[in-house]
């Protein structure tokens, strides 16, 4: 290769992450003001919403709480309290265990006067068979509470067990360890009941994060600031994560993923589309591209809502070593979902979904580590060969960081306006010390832990969830 | 200084585009800054308006007591409420406080009934709190018209009505709300004549809203809702099928008979919902006897209705769908067989292969 042709491969290189990072920095700014103007308009439409009016309406429709769980037992009693303590009246929860291997089963047996019922299970997604049964209490109190004892296959496999089980319209699908909040269900359900064009199919809740909160009998009484930097971090992330990105997304009707620590969905939705897909570490995306496609395909208009107040509240993790193996799974879930539904990308029959949704989600997060990998290395050669021009990368170094900064503060200000989950004085300081040192503290290790990701998905096929050790939230306050 | 101009000199020679990028991080960094101002005024300002929310609060919620108890037993007003009056006037040229009077005034209304009740309304009037709630009705925003609206029906305004009526078909759906909420906690079941006129859908949460409020009253006379029943706006209709159900108008029946050939399917299905809970037979044959016709969900709906009203008349038509491909149908099927004729059931019992029918009868049998 002689050197005009190295150079104009080269040129052509730069150009490509120019035109990168300059398209990755106007769809922020888009993603920006769009969610700014949604957010004002969420929090309009809901200062005169009277909650309490439909609160004790038991003409409101149904909803299952299906919460699986796989060795929980250590917090199990603690969380099945919480999620029976919620204000709607219309509802009950379905407690899958999912094959534990510790003593889960027993401890709810005896915590909630438990006993082995006749249920008839209508089997409409595939799932690994009973193994002890159904069981309901004896005891009024916990009326609503129904536990499902079965065969390990998955978190997809016992989501999926609790679709077939649950006799209501609505299912709303959580991380057991999750914290509602009491009126979560009401302003996660309000969308479907008040759209009248299109169809809900599914509504997405914010998840905000517990570590240093006061938690006391399953309720949330104190929102504390955390004193690692890893968890203060990832406050910052989930916040521009949620109060802009998704905001935004939500507005476009092209919201492609809703946590799988809390969503609403219309049940029989799901069940058309076959349920939780059980073969992909990601279900909790795959349902809702699948779901969405599913509904392009038999040309009905439907509507993924979201919903922005902080109404379910969950651990994240406090050291490295579970971050990197949470975010490496999620980097395989996207990958997964991702190809799975490859047909969509830039096809003008899914309209925005394959035109715009879609291909957002290929460039900026999944090939977005990729991407950032190349240039990290294409530096370092330049760097040995010393034909870095400084100069240049400097700028485009203190662009992305102010940048990345400005962005943080934009989501924080959102937060300010509307949420205000950080009162506390002194608080606002410690969210802008982060706001200036989550670029160092938390992005190299989300970049190492999806190059990570896109390793095990190539070489690694066997890996599936990896562990995540829990505090538990009834101990989160201790650990402040 | 010569730094600084060497500085310059330097940037002037760098090709267009670092000079854009460093302009533009110029303008990140000052944007930066700028954010960071407003955010720490912002956090104090909200820190304050709490602080002082909560003092103005408990200082007007006395006040509030003490204008409850200091009437005196002829018409008209005392002196000390006289006084509560006069410092209530002031306190509302500010927006502010306004606010926090309106919500002190709210606040104790949802908390008394009876004639004290009326004393909120009427110091809400004698302040002239109501003038600015007229006012935010003629505001070009919505909220401002919602918000005006909903002071109007909490604190009861009648003589408003008018005004407000203007607004029932606001193309914000949030501002017709308010409106029917107005209307029906003003005006109880005459409230619901906007049905007539409505044209916009009433949304399942408005429903729901509604008829909450609705069973709140003492006089549970409902009008004749046949109207509604008949009405082109589908979404009024479903709102008249859950009225029929609630308030057990048997005297109905007959529009719903004719309803169950209504073009829209959700209907459809909802008046065989409600004529199962009536119990009705006239519908169970007709529904019998174009079974075949139907969609899934009426076909749903019908089975939960014949699971109501079945008679011995009706095992050859249950005999024929306990294979039906849905499940619900098959066992609410295998379900009336078993009741109409136990020999039957269990020969089909002893003669099925089929796991998922096993499971069905075990389960029956239990």
């Amino acid at each position: 290769m002689d050197t005009s042709t190295l150079n104009i491969i080269i040129r052509i290189l730069h150009y490509v992450f120019f035109f990168y990072a300059f398209l990755a920095i106007s769809s922020y700014i888009i993603l920006s003001i769009i969610s700014t103007f949604e957010i004002i308009e969420y929090v309009k439409k809901n200062s005169f919403v009277d909650y309490k009016e439909i609160l004790s309406s038991t003409i409101s429709p149904s909803i299952s709480i299906i919460a699986p769980a796989y060795n929980e037992s250590l917090n199990i009693v603690e969380n099945v309290r919480s999620l029976l303590s919620n204000h709607y009246v219309n509802y009950d929860v379905i407690i899958v265990n999912d094959g534990s291997k510790d003593d889960s089963l027993e401890k709810l047996i005896k915590a909630y006067d438990l006993v082995p019922i006749n249920y008839l299970v209508n089997e409409q997604i595939y799932t690994q068979p009973l193994r002890e049964g159904v069981f309901k209490s004896t005891n009024p109190a916990f009326d609503k509470l129904l536990v499902v004892d079965k065969e390990n296959g998955g978190k997809a496999d016992a989501l999926n067990m609790g679709l077939n089980i649950s006799n209501s319209k609505y299912v709303a699908c959580i991380d057991v360890d999750c914290l509602l909040l009491e009126d979560a269900l009401l302003k996660m359900i309000k969308p479907f009941l008040e759209v009248t064009d299109v169809k809900v199919i599914a509504t997405g809740g914010v998840i905000r994060i517990a570590n240093s909160c006061l938690i006391k009998d399953g309720k949330l009484l104190d929102v504390n600031l955390p004193k690692k930097l890893l968890e203060k971090s990832q406050i910052i992330e989930y916040l521009r994560s949620f109060l802009i990105g998704r905001m935004a997304w939500s507005r476009l009707n092209g919201l492609l993923v809703i946590s799988g620590a809390f969503g609403l969905f219309d049940k029989k939705t799901a069940i058309d589309v076959g349920g939780y897909d059980t073969n992909t570490v990601g279900e909790d995306m795959e349902i809702i591209v699948r779901m969405r496609r599913y509904m392009q395909d038999i040309g009905e208009k439907y509507k993924v809502a979201y919903i922005p107040d902080p109404l379910c509240w969950t651990e994240a993790p406090d050291n490295y070593k579970i971050f990197i193996s949470q975010r490496n799974r999620w980097t395989r879930g996207t990958i997964e979902t991702l190809r799975k539904h490859r047909k969509l990308a830039f096809n003008p029959k899914y309209k925005s979904l394959g035109l715009l949704s879609y291909p957002y989600w290929l460039i900026f997060e999944r090939l977005a580590p990729i991407i950032e990998v190349i240039g990290i290395v294409y530096f370092i050669i330049l760097m040995i060969l010393k034909e870095v021009k400084w100069e240049y990368a400097l700028a485009f170094f203190m662009l992305a960081y102010l940048f990345t900064v400005l962005f943080t503060i934009v989501a924080i200000f959102s937060e300010e306006l509307t949420f205000n989950q950080y009162k506390k004085k002194g608080t606002g300081f410690r969210l802008l010390v982060t706001t200036v040192l989550e670029p160092f503290i938390l992005h190299p290790f989300i970049l190492y832990a999806a190059i990570r990701g896109n390793i095990d998905y190539y070489f690694n096929k066997d890996k599936k969830w990896g562990a995540m050790t829990r505090k538990g939230m009834g101990n989160i306050n201790k650990i402040k | 200084m010569n730094d600084f101009q060497y500085l310059i000199d330097y940037f002037k020679e760098y090709p267009i585009l670092i000079k854009m990028v460093w302009i533009f991080s110029g303008v990140l960094f000052v944007g930066i800054i700028v954010l960071i101002i407003i955010l720490k005024y912002l956090r104090s300002r909200l820190r304050i308006n709490g602080k002082l929310n909560k003092t103005y609060k408990e200082k007007y919620e006395s006040l509030l007591i003490n204008y409850l108890y200091s009437g005196t037993e002829e018409e008209g007003i005392s002196p000390d409420q006289q006084s509560v009056i006069n410092q209530l006037e002031i306190c509302i040229k500010d927006k502010f406080k306004r606010k926090i009077v309106i919500s002190s005034l709210v606040k104790l209304r949802n908390e008394i009934s009876g004639e004290v009740a009326n004393s909120i309304k009427n110091l809400y009037l004698q302040v002239g709190l109501n003038n600015f709630a007229l006012e935010k009705l003629k505001n070009k925003k919505w909220n401002i018209i919602a918000q005006g609206i909903k002071e109007f029906s909490e604190f009861q305004i009648e003589e408003i009505q008018n005004e407000v009526l203007k607004h029932l078909n606001h193309q914000r759906k949030e501002v017709r709300d308010e409106v029917q909420l107005y209307l029906v906690k003003l005006f109880n079941f005459e409230g619901l004549k906007f049905l007539n006129e409505l044209k916009m859908p009433l949304s399942e949460w408005d429903q729901i809203q509604l008829l909450e409020v609705l069973q709140r009253f003492k006089n549970q006379e409902i009008p004749d809702i046949t109207p509604w029943l008949k009405s082109s706006n589908d979404s009024v209709v479903l709102f008249a099928l859950k009225l029929s159900q609630i308030y057990n108008k048997f005297d109905v029946i007959e529009t719903l008979i004719k309803l169950l050939n209504h073009k829209n399917k959700i209907v459809r299905v909802r008046v065989i919902e409600t004529l199962s809970y009536f119990q009705d037979i006239e519908a169970k044959i007709i529904l019998k006897n174009k079974f075949d016709n139907l969609s899934l969900e009426e076909q749903i709906a019908f089975f939960k209705l014949l699971e109501n009203s079945f008679e011995n008349t009706d095992q050859k038509f249950l005999l024929k769908h306990i294979y039906h491909q849905n499940f619900e149908i098959k066992k609410t099927a295998l379900k009336i067989l078993k009741i109409l004729d136990t020999e039957k059931f269990n020969s089909l019992k002893d003669t099925s292969e089929d796991p998922s029918f096993v499971k069905i009868f075990n389960f029956i049998e239990n």
